[in-house]
């Protein structure tokens, strides 16, 4: 009787510590491409992820940053109109920017960043642009004028692109990359809005991952549980700016000039490829609903979505309709996409 | 059959058993006290360039409403109630931080990005989201 109880107590009492240390998260936050990153990581190779990870954002941003003289971008916009070498993996990525505005019949575009500092969402002068400038920046928008052959690509004369739609999205597929790299199965990246969850939490559930409500700064539309997932939001509420007593968002149609009106307040794409999400997140907020739906509908790319409309609905896909959790008493009528 | 050892409860034996049976206990105790801790009252952590200048517990906090102004580059006034933060105001050129309004739920955070300030609330009882995207 004495043994079983010696034994139990030793056993209560070393399980009380190690439950405690095994959960110990690592965590990071970063200043970077126009953002805040924060960075959580468990286990034994949290800290090589960690550190590994902001290095791989400093990388990236100096190879992708459209305000940096010595990035790829720069180089590429100095010389439109003319074939320009690039480095193979900004070539890939151009790629996948090229694919995903051709998916999305241009709704996400990245030729129309001139426009987009026009307003000052670059730079954070913000403006309204007179229709004569617009009318002018538009004629050079465009992602179709762009050619890419291998490492050459081509933009047209006039035209100048930014990867900024794809990259913080692209920078989470690459630290997924790092953390399998460094061992680590459970964490939790954040890169301005571009959520990556690494397997489950440490307590062996899923993720918690909150829909912001853009109509209530204290609010979430829903809870989504995941993981193994990129969740990615783009929203009219996120950066604007009021004139005269109307609001602009940073969100810019490329057909238009202007920012997007579609009856969309925020768009949240879910799944296994963050390039892809924050793509989407954006094109699919300047399509609209119906667009936005028949798109999902066609089934060309796997992903789910949670779409937030001004008129107070929100719209789940089925895939993740499971996983969601309706936010008691926020006013919105929910419906399951099928 | 011999029995296989002796042993009778020794007077000692016993004051182990209790020691390691307190220390146990108080172990348990202690840690599990501190994860209730860390997830107990609603926090406000304002950190700057990634490193926290201020915490304050927004359950106990002794006033009803108080502000805190941080420098930097740009200078922020950070509003702070009971249950709730917001960015009151700020010189900064894109008064996105002021745009976000009233944050309340462990997760939520508010950041002006030109003066790297971030806003985090933590904590508030049962943390019922891990992020929150948007």
């Amino acid at each position: 009787m004495k043994r079983i109880f010696a034994v139990l107590s030793a056993l209560l009492l070393a399980l009380s510590l190690c439950a405690c240390g095994a959960e110990q998260a690592q965590d990071a936050q970063l200043f970077a491409m126009d953002t805040i990153m924060d960075f959580e990581a468990y286990g034994t190779g949290a800290g090589d992820a960690l550190s590994d990870s902001k290095a791989e954002i400093i990388r990236l941003e100096k190879l992708l940053s459209r305000t940096k003289e010595s990035s790829e971008i720069t180089k590429i916009n100095d010389q439109a109109g003319t074939p320009t070498e690039v480095d193979a993996e900004v070539a890939s990525l151009l790629k996948s920017a090229l694919e995903y505005s051709a998916a999305t019949n241009g709704a996400y575009d990245i030729t129309v960043a001139p426009i987009v500092s026009a307003w000052g969402f670059i730079g954070g002068d913000y403006r309204v642009p007179s229709q004569e400038e617009l009318n002018g920046l538009l004629k050079d928008v465009g992602y179709g004028r762009i050619t890419l052959s291998g490492t050459t690509v081509t933009l047209g004369a006039g035209q100048s692109v930014d990867l900024g739609g794809i990259a913080k999205g692209y920078a989470s597929d690459r630290i997924a990359v790092i953390y399998a790299k460094d061992g680590v199965t459970s964490g939790m990246i954040s890169l301005g809005g571009n959520v990556w969850v690494c397997g489950k939490k440490p307590d062996g559930t899923d993720w918690r991952v909150a829909v912001q409500d853009p109509n209530d700064s204290s609010a979430y539309v829903g809870i989504l549980s995941l993981s193994d997932a990129f969740a990615v939001t783009s929203g009219a509420y996120q950066r604007n700016f009021t004139q005269d007593g109307k609001t602009y968002h940073h969100i810019i149609d490329p057909t238009t000039g202007y920012p997007a009106e579609s009856g969309l307040t925020s768009v949240t794409i879910v799944a296994k490829n963050g390039t892809m999400s924050d793509a989407f997140s954006t094109a699919l907020f300047v399509a609209g609903k119906d667009k936005a739906i028949s798109f999902w509908r066609s089934g060309k790319y796997d992903f789910d979505m949670v779409l937030v409309t001004s008129d107070k609905q929100v719209l789940v896909t089925s895939g993740i309709a499971g996983q969601f959790e309706k936010a008691e008493g926020s006013g919105y009528a929910y419906e399951t996409i099928g | 059959m011999k029995p296989s050892v002796k042993l009778k409860p020794a007077p000692w034996d016993a004051l182990v058993i209790l020691i390691i049976l307190a220390a146990a206990v108080a172990s348990g105790l202690y840690f599990w006290g501190q994860s209730r801790g860390a997830e107990g009252d609603l926090t406000a952590v304002i950190s700057q360039d990634g490193k926290v200048i201020q915490t304050v517990d927004l359950t106990t906090m002794k006033e009803d409403h108080t502000e805190i102004t941080v420098g930097g580059a740009y200078t922020n006034v950070i509003e702070l109630e009971r249950d709730r933060v917001r960015m009151e105001s700020s010189d900064c050129p894109t008064q996105d931080c002021v745009h976000t309004g009233w944050i309340s739920r462990p997760g939520q955070s508010i950041v002006c990005l030109p003066n790297r300030l971030v806003v985090e609330l933590v904590g508030g009882g049962s943390p019922d989201v891990d992020v929150v995207i948007g």
